[in-house]
């Protein structure tokens, strides 16, 4: 026992037992060499003298001294002190770099024969200062506590700048609050720049203000898990990195720039696609796996986060709001308007909580290129402005009427869609979509190829069909463009200036729930393209259509019709013992028809208890009721009216 | 445990004739360049005359009387002696004493045993 304890007061005498430092100060840089590796220094003609691979003129020494100060192996500290920096370099990495301080603004070149990673750690604050980095091998910037803001840059325009193309960790020191504010001229790409591949990281906070261009500019890839990243201003984009983005966790709150939120590009000629563990991937993509996200962007024609290629939502909660109206593309030729999310490639929405909300003239909720995925999370989109049109000589204007939209080539406006896709959209098993519309061209959802819906809930609130399967140019001769299924899922389509549920190919309704209400004749509930022979076709699943069904269908499953109906009233929809409830709207077209699996029984103003609310309130599932009116069903075989009417 | 640094207890100075000066380093020290001399505690050194200096764990000040000049040596060769009144003695025919020795490279005391 006694000589267990002594070997105990042994071991924490060794640990408390200091260790010599040799400290060689050169103006404002210390460099720091730990005693147990110096081995021999050598002096040669009274000029010089080298410790550990450095050599250094013994006339611009300023100091040396042996103390204990502690030394961590690849390290360089850099302390900002109002018009002052002071720099201190561990020993092992000495002769590797190349620290210049000139005031507060401080640049550290590494070498190429550096073979290790060095830890930069960035503390203090200063008003007039900089950090310049250069190097070939991969480092950590550590930011513990850094106030910096570059006025008349020496090295770089950036507060922050890592001219590295490796990877480049971007550790923000958990607990600590770092401001970056870049000078406001220059040709800085960003107030944060490096070149190389970025990895945020650590639950410290850094805001920042872009003064010339973005606020972060990363070369290639950025990630972030855990940090929180405020961009408070830029005059481009909050964020712009190339080969792609990836969101792990955090929070990334983004207000005040003039162009994008967020923006990934993709670096090279042709995008790599996602590869297995983003291995040397090019692909513009954007990954949100978690975390928190809000964004606000004002500028004309801005997006709240952008992919030049695909954009992949699996968790997180996702807030972005746009304002800003349309500009004229004069090199494209078209108009362009804002939009919260965009991507060129496809969207694929797995998971997480949405917001998105657009009030600018044509701006959009989700504007993709690609395809629409969407089998999880919620996704709640509004728009409000009308849409934005241009003249052939490029001057815009805004509509106030959808109908004026007819006589505009579709590169001469931009309307306020709340989810417009150039591809397929398929929406399933859980996902959530809420999408409400106010402004003239406001449609809900549209795709430019066909829509399947198979599971999930959908939501519309439009001014504009609200939900529209057409093609364009490049989608119309496959054979089913336009087209629009629905098998599965809540499907609730409300337009207040046109169809419900509208196709430029066939409709074909196969199951699940289906309450669409269009707008008054000619325009009806349910609508597929029958001016070019298209029909809709419906072989299953429970419908409630206010506004009838296009003439021609063919109804395979059976159809009624009631003989009018009350809005904003409770009705009970019972097929078989399966009971349906919904209230009718303030307005739609005159004619109600429902339809299941069996000739349904609809009582009108019933009183409703329990159920699970679905469709914004305007339907429950598994509820009961009490009271009410039978309504007397007859047959139906399509059209919108002239039977019955709402009072 | 192992990543402890060593505490060294000497920063140890070797100058071009091979001499040595060990400076205690138990507690902070300082070395203070001044024109062309280099001054750490109560020693100077011509920054000319230095080699090489370390941390060693003990002193290696060299006081003269602990060194050997072997007879069939080089150096001994070369050497001429001197009593401590400076007369030039035959280094053939020494006694025990101390003396005086220079040689090509250096100057120093010597005991002879």
């Amino acid at each position: 026992m006694r000589r267990t304890l002594l070997s105990i007061i042994a071991l924490v005498l060794t640990i408390a037992a200091g260790a010599q430092t040799l400290n060689v100060k050169v103006g404002s840089v210390t460099y720091q060499f730990p005693a147990s590796q110096t081995g021999e220094m050598t002096y040669a003609n009274g000029e010089t003298v080298t410790i550990m691979g450095k050599t250094f003129t013994l006339a611009e020494i300023s100091s040396m001294t042996v103390d204990n100060s502690k030394v961590s192996d690849g390290t360089i500290g850099v302390s900002y002190d109002g018009s002052a920096a002071s720099v201190t370099v561990a020993g092992n990495v000495a002769q590797y770099v190349t620290p210049t301080v000139s005031g507060a603004h401080v640049s550290i070149a590494q070498s190429d024969e550096l073979s290790e990673e060095i830890t930069y750690t960035l503390s203090g604050a200063s008003d007039d200062g900089e950090f310049y980095m250069s190097g070939s091998y991969k480092a950590t910037i550590e930011l513990n506590g850094l106030t910096l803001s570059n006025a008349t840059p020496v090295y770089s325009g950036a507060a922050v700048h890592i001219q590295n193309g490796k990877r480049i960790k971007v550790k923000i020191v958990t607990g600590t609050t770092n401001t970056l504010s870049d000078a406001s001229t220059g040709s800085q790409k960003g107030c944060l720049y490096i070149k190389g591949h970025a990895e945020f990281a650590q639950k410290g906070t850094l805001n920042v203000v872009g003064n010339v261009k973005h606020g972060i500019k990363t070369g290639e890839y950025f990630t972030i898990k855990n940090a929180t990243v405020n961009v408070t201003s830029a005059v481009g984009d909050g964020i712009n990195c190339a080969e792609y983005f990836l969101m792990e966790s955090g929070t990334i709150n983004i207000s005040g720039t003039q162009d994008d939120g967020i923006q990934c590009d993709i670096d090279g000629d042709a995008s790599t696609g996602e590869t297995t563990d983003h291995e040397d991937e090019d692909s513009g993509n954007v990954y949100i796996e978690g975390g928190t996200i809000n964004i606000t962007v004002t500028a004309d024609a801005a997006k709240g986060i952008k992919g030049e290629g695909d954009m992949r939502i699996s968790d997180g909660d996702i807030t972005v709001k746009t304002t800003g109206g349309g500009v004229w593309d004069s090199d494209k030729v078209k108009t362009k308007a804002s939009a919260c999310l965009g991507a060129d490639g496809n969207m694929i929405i797995s998971g997480g909580t949405l917001n998105l909300t657009s009030t600018g003239a044509g701006g959009k909720g989700i504007n993709g290129d690609g395809t629409f995925t969407a089998t999880g999370g919620t996704v709640i989109v509004k728009t409000s402005g009308n849409a934005v049109v241009a003249s052939s000589s490029g001057t815009l204007s805004t509509v106030s009427s959808s109908q004026q939209l007819d006589r505009y080539d579709s590169d001469y406006k931009s309307s306020p869609k709340g989810i417009k896709i150039d591809g397929a959209i398929t929406i399933s098993d859980n996902a959530a979509i809420f999408v409400t519309t106010t402004g003239a061209g406001g449609e809900g959802i549209e795709s430019k190829t066909c829509i399947d819906i198979t599971g999930g809930w959908v939501t519309v609130n439009a001014s504009d069909d609200a939900i529209n399967a057409s093609y364009n140019d490049d989608t119309k001769s496959l054979s089913y463009a336009g087209d629009l299924t629905i098998s599965g899922g809540y499907v609730y389509a409300r337009s207040t200036g046109n169809d419900g549920i509208d196709a430029n190919g066939n409709v074909y309704i196969k199951g699940g729930v289906v309450y669409a209400i269009g707008t008054s004749t000619p325009e009806v509930a349910i609508d597929a393209n029958s001016e070019e022979q298209k029909k809709l076709y419906v072989t299953g699943g429970t419908i409630i259509a206010i506004g009838g069904l296009e003439n021609g269908a063919q109804l395979t499953q059976a159809c009624y019709q009631a003989p009018s109906w009350s809005k904003n009233t409770w009705y009970a929809m019972t097929v078989g013992s399966e009971t349906f409830v919904f209230k009718t709207p303030s307005g739609g077209g005159n004619t109600l028809v429902v339809s299941g699996a069996s000739k349904p029984t609809l009582m009108s103003g019933i009183t409703v208890s329990g159920g699970t609310s679905i469709f914004d309130g305007s339907a429950y599932t598994g509820a009961t009721f009490t009271g009410g009116t039978n309504v007397d069903l007859s047959s139906y075989t399509g059209g919108g009216g002239p039977g019955g009417g709402w009072h | 445990m192992a990543a402890q640094a060593e505490d060294y207890t000497y920063l140890t100075f070797e100058t071009t004739d091979g001499a040595k000066a060990s400076v205690s380093v138990a507690s902070d020290v300082t070395l203070t360049i001044s024109g062309t001399t280099l001054t750490v505690g109560s020693q100077s050194f011509t920054l000319t005359n230095l080699s090489k200096m370390y941390f060693s764990n003990t002193d290696e000040t060299t006081t003269g009387i602990s060194e050997e000049l072997r007879v069939n040596s080089e150096e001994f060769a070369t050497a001429t002696f001197y009593d401590l009144n400076g007369k030039m003695v035959d280094k053939s025919q020494l006694s025990k004493g101390v003396y005086i020795v220079k040689t090509n490279s250096r100057t120093y005391k010597m005991v002879v045993r």
